[in-house]
């Protein structure tokens, strides 16, 4: 466990929670606004790979959690960052989802922020391109969150479809 | 000239899956291009959350068609990792073994689409005869020639049948005895230096920050390897070496492909030698009852296209709460593939797209 990169966060950052939850893996919990700021002095602190961004919906909590999965690309053998990845996680209101881009710190966000915008309807502010990335059209509740009701979405799309006459000899 | 926009794909020569680009070109010279993905959106992760733990099993697989395994694995691993669940020492011997060959095989069907690509048809067809046989002992071990079902959490369904060792060495040595036909007809034909060398050219600057992994990174000169990097199943147990390439182009990548899959050949050598006896499989708890505490993982493995990353949530239940999978192709196909796009000839679209690996199911999910 890197030890002195949780002394780093906990002393700079106030109100985050730093668990580690096995050998190479810590959970690093913060508030929406200081994000941005974490995530650049990590990766000051050689976390140059942003793997994946990913959201939950909590529907029960009433919030979005964002995870923000970083690791970093093999820079020399005693590093101790090396096999370590960190998950940064933070949560956001369901009613007012919207939130900062990263792409000025990770250039690779771009794909993931769009998807997650079409998906789960976060906007994220000063986001280049926010156009559909993967669905063919617009719905009215995105489609990955918990309240979409699936079922309901296949009787309305596939019931409507006027059934084939056969053709009577 | 004029500017014209011009929609490219969505079906491609030796691509897998669908996946269009919308360049903006004047004359051969592409000004912009944008990937469009989504052809093969079946929203999988959504999918996911309304099975069962072990119902996902068949569905995961459908993921990359090309290389269900690695898919299974990182699945299986998280599964493991969540219910902590311990895997025997055989079993992770012949998950290692399992993989490689699913690495031997994708790459095969990789370079029967570069070659095709290229027009090289005789390699390409050789390839696609060399993956068949694979695929043959793929149908021995788990009865299925493409998705396999094998990987279990827990360890893998079966042990090796009577005989099995042999049939791998066999098929692997008649593999790699035609290596010196394909260095002679293809690797190190005048043709693919001319067509390849300088294309698509990448430096490793430019691959971290576009978050590129697998061979795109390898052949920018950066030995970056998850099974080096944070080891799992039995890649530890054995000595083994990265291939790396320093240019960055497509004739780069496509040389760390070929080095790879003879690395990975000497690999399952190495592990059948040194492969334990023992069990296969833990038992799991009943299927149908089986909820698995509360929490997150994220797992990682290498596929043959890089980093393959699963982020999965367990709310309690039976069932995952969210998965989402991080594929190596997203970044390749939807950041990097427009970047090296930029400024290239229309001749030369196909051949970036192949040579960066991009598989588009992989992407759309």
């Amino acid at each position: 466990m890197n030890k002195s990169l949780r002394e780093k966060l906990e002393s700079t950052f106030k109100n985050i929670q730093v668990t580690a939850v096995d050998g190479n893996r810590m959970v690093v919990t913060a508030e929406k606004r200081s994000i941005s700021a974490i995530l650049m002095s990590l990766k000051e602190a050689s976390f140059d790979h942003l793997a994946l961004i990913s959201a939950v919906d909590y529907i029960e909590d009433n919030e979005f959690e964002l995870c923000y999965i970083i690791t970093c690309y093999m820079q020399d053998q005693d590093s101790e960052a090396n096999d370590l990845h960190i998950i940064l996680k933070t949560r956001i209101a369901r009613e007012s989802p919207d939130f900062k881009t990263v792409i000025d710190i990770y250039p690779n966000a771009e794909p993931y922020e769009r998807e997650i915008h079409e998906l789960f309807g976060i906007k994220f502010e000063g986001h280049p391109r926010l156009t559909p990335l993967l669905l063919e059209r617009e719905y009215e509740i995105p489609p990955f969150r918990k309240d979409f009701d699936t079922r309901k979405y296949v009787k309305d799309l596939f019931d409507n479809i006027p059934s084939v006459e056969i053709e009577k000899k | 000239m004029r500017e014209l926009e011009l929609y490219f794909g969505p079906q491609h020569l030796g691509m897998v899956g669908n996946f269009s680009i919308t360049l903006k070109v004047e004359g051969d010279r592409i000004l912009k291009a944008a990937a469009n993905p989504g052809y093969l959106h079946r929203g999988f992760e959504k999918l996911m959350e309304y099975r069962t733990w072990i119902q996902n099993f068949p569905l995961v697989c459908r993921i990359n068609v090309v290389e269900p395994d690695h898919i299974e694995m990182v699945y299986a691993m998280a599964v493991e990792k969540l219910a902590q669940i311990e895997v025997p020492e055989r079993a992770h011997f012949i998950r290692s073994i399992y993989l490689e060959l699913a690495r031997v095989q994708s790459h095969l069907f990789g370079l029967w689409a570069y070659a095709n690509m290229l027009g090289f048809d005789t390699v390409a067809q050789w390839a696609m005869y060399h993956r068949d046989l694979v695929l043959d002992l793929f149908e021995e071990l788990t009865g299925g020639r493409v998705y396999h079902i094998y990987i279990w959490p827990g360890g893998v369904r079966r042990d090796f049948p009577p005989g099995f060792k042999d049939k791998i060495v066999n098929t692997l040595h008649s593999i790699g005895g035609c290596v010196p036909d394909y260095d002679s007809t293809f690797f190190n034909n005048r043709l693919f230096y001319e067509r390849a060398k300088e294309i698509g050219k990448l430096t490793q600057q430019q691959a971290k920050q576009w978050g590129a992994t697998g061979q795109t990174l390898r052949a920018t000169g950066m030995p970056y390897d998850i099974r080096k990097v944070e080891p799992y199943a039995a890649y530890d147990k054995v000595d083994w070496d990265v291939p790396l390439r320093e240019d960055g182009d497509a004739y780069s990548r496509i040389w760390v492909i070929r080095d790879e899959m003879i690395e990975s050949v000497h690999m399952i050598f190495k592990l059948l030698e040194v492969m334990p006896e023992g069990p296969v499989y833990n038992r799991i708890p009943n299927p149908f009852k089986w909820k698995i505490p509360k929490g997150d993982a994220y797992v990682r493995c290498e596929s043959s296209r890089g980093e393959l990353g699963l982020y999965m949530v367990s709310g309690g239940g039976d069932k995952p709460y969210r998965v989402h999978f991080r594929t190596p192709s997203y970044p390749n196909g939807l950041i990097i593939l427009e970047k090296l796009l930029k400024n290239a000839s229309i001749a030369d679209v196909g051949n970036i797209m192949i040579s960066l690996y991009v598989v588009a199911p992989e992407i759309d999910r």
